[in-house]
């Protein structure tokens, strides 16, 4: 009886993912477009468009290439849990600075297209955390550590390269609730925020979770170039990873970020295995700090 | 008598560009030093994982280091800031100038607001917090301008692929 039950909802699902396949194809049509008018045509472009391609002649939800609209449904639904754990800084004055120097490096990548939101959060925890669609939150105990304005920039830079290449994105497609949560997302998206809520788990419960270790150095690596793009001394992420390390490991303050990520000076090592010498050339990158935001508290 | 070197050592130290001057650092790797900030400039020392270096300054990607026998120039990347064993004095200095002392342990003490895994997972969504986010939002346009009031020029440059010329350095 209870299989007969389960087969009888299972097929349900299946017309309700036949009844929304129309709407799913606008969506489709909106992730080529706004592939094409990314700036370069660099690898993951490519990717992303073929993925887009392989999903049309099998129309079904695939979070493997959501809609921008849907992307941003989730990210903005993991950063309202994140905010709720740690508010803004009240200093409308630091937002907007950190989200100019966010969006112009931004600006570098292949997602020029997302409406980047960068904030600063009441929290003496030194972390970042990126979800998809464009949100990028640094803790006002990391923007302490940092020194100058190309130091903001790489750490945001970071950030945006985890956004750029959906490592968050990915990390849902792997938990199971995924498989529960994605065809009603495709049919409720904009009604129902307890589905995305199904469907990224409990709370910030995602911004807890490791990446795999090869997503921080690739993060890392497309960081000091977005850097370097944007015209800073491209050392900016470099730099924080120096101050970092140089924080008692024991520090409560570091516990997430060490948890979650590889020892800085690990990170540094494979920077500098990738970097070589071809950042010699780059002679003109500014540290702006003159200009650098300074907390008032 | 020691108030007054100590403010002597607080004013050097917050001078641009001798603000790292006397910090000590330790080698990630081994690597080469040169007389100059260049890759092909003329070798004169090296040095091996671990070793204690002295930092006297930076320029661009390069730091001008002293071992017990050498002196010259390093990548950056070779080197870690901050002694990795006994106290730190230029360090603590710092952190006294900018009012970051003891930060670390403030935190566990006071109650300030922490990030753990449990405190995110509580988390509840704050739908005003969010309205006020995303109302600091910039466009690509403003970005823009705001990078010229700066003087940035944007560069062209390729992503880094994951290792290359190890043996090159």
């Amino acid at each position: 009886m209870r299989a007969l039950y389960s087969i009888l909802i299972f097929m349900l699902a299946i017309v309700m993912l036949q009844a929304c396949a129309n709407d799913f194809g606008d969506a489709l049509q909106e992730v080529v477009k706004s592939n094409t008018t990314w700036e370069t045509g660099t690898k993951s472009n490519e990717v992303s468009t073929s993925n887009a391609a392989k999903s049309e002649s099998k129309p079904a939800f695939n979070l493997q290439s959501p809609s921008k609209q849907e992307e941003i449904q989730i990210g903005r639904e993991i950063t309202g849990n994140l905010l709720g754990a740690a508010p803004l800084v009240n200093d409308a004055e630091l937002q907007n600075y950190v989200n100019k120097v966010g969006r112009w490096v931004a600006n570098q990548g292949e997602r020029a297209d997302l409406p980047w939101h960068f904030g600063i959060i009441e929290s003496e925890d030194i972390n970042a955390f990126a979800a998809p669609g464009g949100y990028v939150i640094i803790t006002k105990g990391l923007y302490r550590k940092l020194e100058n304005e190309a130091q903001l920039a790489g750490v945001l830079s970071h950030e945006i390269a985890h956004v750029i290449k959906s490592h968050h994105l990915k990390i849902l497609q792997k938990s199971q609730l995924l498989d529960y949560g994605a065809n009603l997302l495709g049919k409720q998206l904009g009604k129902d925020n307890q589905v995305i809520q199904k469907l990224i788990g409990r709370g910030a419960e995602v911004c807890a979770r490791s990446l795999d270790k090869s997503a921080e150095f690739e993060a890392d690596r497309m960081g000091v170039v977005l850097t370097t793009r944007a015209g800073y001394e491209p050392y900016g992420l470099p730099e924080v990873l120096q101050t970092i390390g140089q924080t008692s490991n024991d520090a409560s303050s570091l516990a997430l970020l060490f948890k979650t990520h590889p020892h800085p000076d690990d990170r540094l090592v494979k920077l500098d295995d990738a970097i070589g010498n071809r950042l010699d050339n780059i002679k003109d990158g500014k540290t702006l700090s003159e200009r650098f935001y300074h907390l008032k508290n | 008598m020691k108030i007054y070197k100590f403010l002597l050592l607080l004013v050097a130290l917050l001078l641009p560009g001798v603000s790292i001057a006397s910090e000590m650092g330790s080698a990630l790797k081994a690597d080469i030093i040169r007389a100059e900030p260049y890759s092909d400039a003329k070798k004169t020392g090296d040095f091996a994982r671990g070793d204690k270096l002295e930092i006297i300054s930076k320029k661009g990607a390069w730091l001008k280091v002293k071992t017990t026998k050498d002196s010259g120039w390093v990548r950056l990347l070779s080197v870690k800031r901050g002694a990795s064993k006994g106290g730190n004095a230029t360090s603590d200095i710092l952190k006294l100038a900018s009012g970051r002392a003891g930060t670390g342990q403030v935190v566990a003490t006071t109650g300030v607001r922490g990030l753990n895994e449990e405190e995110l997972k509580a988390a509840k969504y704050n739908a005003t917090e969010v309205k006020k986010l995303e109302s600091y939002t910039q466009t690509s346009m403003q970005g823009q301008q705001f990078a010229q009031s700066g003087g940035l020029k944007a560069v062209i440059f390729s992503y880094l692929p994951e290792s290359q010329n190890k043996g090159e350095k």
